[in-house]
């Protein structure tokens, strides 16, 4: 009887295993598959980008305070990929959802925001953490995080990750809070497991480090 | 074995060919042709500047100051009133005057006046509506006006210029907004951010608002 029930709940729960073996964090395809595959216009894409300065600021600059990020001189795959991904409510962001909906873009000028903010020179003025935790933020940083994210925080367009050299603090700290707790969904789970085990305080001198690292050159 | 199409093709197209002119003469009598513009001074005069002023910049706090409003934004206000898209008690027998053809000109002539900004009756208030001009609220997600609406509140394309406007009438259409009685706003961005705004920052952007000029 025990043998039945367990190879019923093998075979029923089998497809969940299956799935949570292949990540899902990133399937190209759809608009996002449309936006990659379009060349961005920078131009059209200043004046579809209208509507975001009025948190994002007219440089793209961001927050100091965190609240929004710096998104000048992104990745321009990056930036595509987190818009589609809130859309689709794979990352949950309901502040910027109603600007960013298909009511209000199309995946043409997406593709022509990314291309536009990925062009823009990044800012002096960064949100900075209290900058006494950098000796063991970078230690963390150079045994965890380099292999994706890159010696100097630039990233990998290719691979879809982030620059995270010269963001903001906060906004750092609270998004890879998201990460670590599961709540930003749309996340790579090899990054999830990495970080698992970090401390809130752990997380702070990482986000101290990444903060102050100066804009990498392309 | 093409041919008796072809001959029966042939003859219904001279059906169709005599039917022309008797069709035109039809088809004009039901829809009418385009009708020519009026005459946009005697439109101004006679319309438009019992509410909005001669030269567009109404005195009376209700009724906006159209002067120096973007020339898209006067169009796309005008025809969303004709079409009942803007829907206003006061508005719509006025437009009911206009023909389609009257829109261009006007929004030429207007958006070309300068636009003359007041004074704040709360001064109390315009710290806070600085504020929110230039920063929004992070807490509660209202963007900052100065995104769309540019440095003094310019305006760009079709985002109006919105410095030196009424208090009174600049609150009524965010109050509007909010409660979605005006819906012609570009992709809802209007009535997103009203919505999140509360009564004290509606009050004190508006207070902020009308003492700006803007170039």
């Amino acid at each position: 009887m025990n043998k039945f029930l367990t190879t019923i709940f093998v075979v029923m729960l089998w497809p969940l295993v299956t799935t949570a073996q292949t990540p899902s964090w990133n399937e190209i395809k759809g608009e996002q598959l449309i936006a990659l595959q379009t060349k961005g216009d920078a131009v059209r894409g200043e004046v579809a980008f209208e509507p975001c300065q009025g948190c994002h600021r007219n440089d793209a600059s961001g927050r100091t305070s965190g609240a929004y990020p710096r998104l000048s001189g992104q990745h321009a795959t990056v930036l595509i990929k987190q818009i589609v991904d809130i859309r689709a409510g794979r990352r949950i962001n309901p502040k910027m959802e109603p600007f960013i909906g298909d009511h209000a873009l199309t995946p043409f000028e997406i593709a022509d925001i990314a291309s536009y903010l990925q062009g823009l020179p990044i800012s002096a003025e960064i949100g900075k953490g209290p900058g006494t935790r950098l000796a063991a933020g970078k230690q963390l940083y150079d045994k965890d995080c380099t292999s994706c994210h890159g010696a100097r925080g630039e990233g990998s367009a290719e691979k879809f990750y982030p620059m995270v050299a010269s963001q903001h603090f906060r906004y750092l700290l609270r998004e890879s809070q998201f990460i670590r707790d599961g709540d930003r969904r749309n996340s790579n789970p090899e990054m999830v497991k990495v970080i698992k085990s970090y401390s809130n305080s752990d997380l702070e001198a990482l986000a101290d480090y990444m903060a102050q690292l100066p804009p990498p050159r392309r | 074995m093409n041919r008796p199409d072809k001959d029966r093709s042939r003859k219904a197209g001279k059906g169709f060919r005599a039917l022309g002119p008797a069709l035109a003469v039809a088809l004009g009598a039901a829809f009418g042709n385009p009708v020519a513009a009026q005459d946009v001074q005697t439109v101004t005069a006679t319309v438009c500047a019992a509410c909005h002023a001669e030269d567009g910049n109404s005195v009376i706090p209700m009724f906006p100051k159209i002067a120096g409003l973007q020339e898209a934004y006067i169009v796309k206000q005008l025809r969303d009133f004709m079409s009942g898209r803007r829907k206003s008690d006061v508005m719509a027998p006025v437009v009911a005057q206009l023909k389609p053809e009257d829109v261009a000109p006007l929004a030429a002539f207007y958006s070309k006046q300068k636009l003359k900004p007041g004074e704040a009756d709360n001064k109390k208030a315009i710290g806070l509506g600085k504020l929110i001009f230039h920063d929004g609220n992070e807490e509660t997600g209202v963007p900052a006006c100065v995104g769309c609406h540019q440095p003094q509140g310019a305006g760009h394309g079709v985002y109006p210029r919105i410095g030196g406007q009424h208090t009174a009438y600049v609150t009524q259409q965010l109050k509007n907004f909010a409660a979605s009685e005006r819906s012609n706003d570009v992709s809802r961005f209007m009535r997103v951010t009203s919505k999140r705004m509360s009564e004290e920052e509606i009050h004190a952007v508006a207070e902020y608002l009308v003492g700006l000029e803007a170039k």
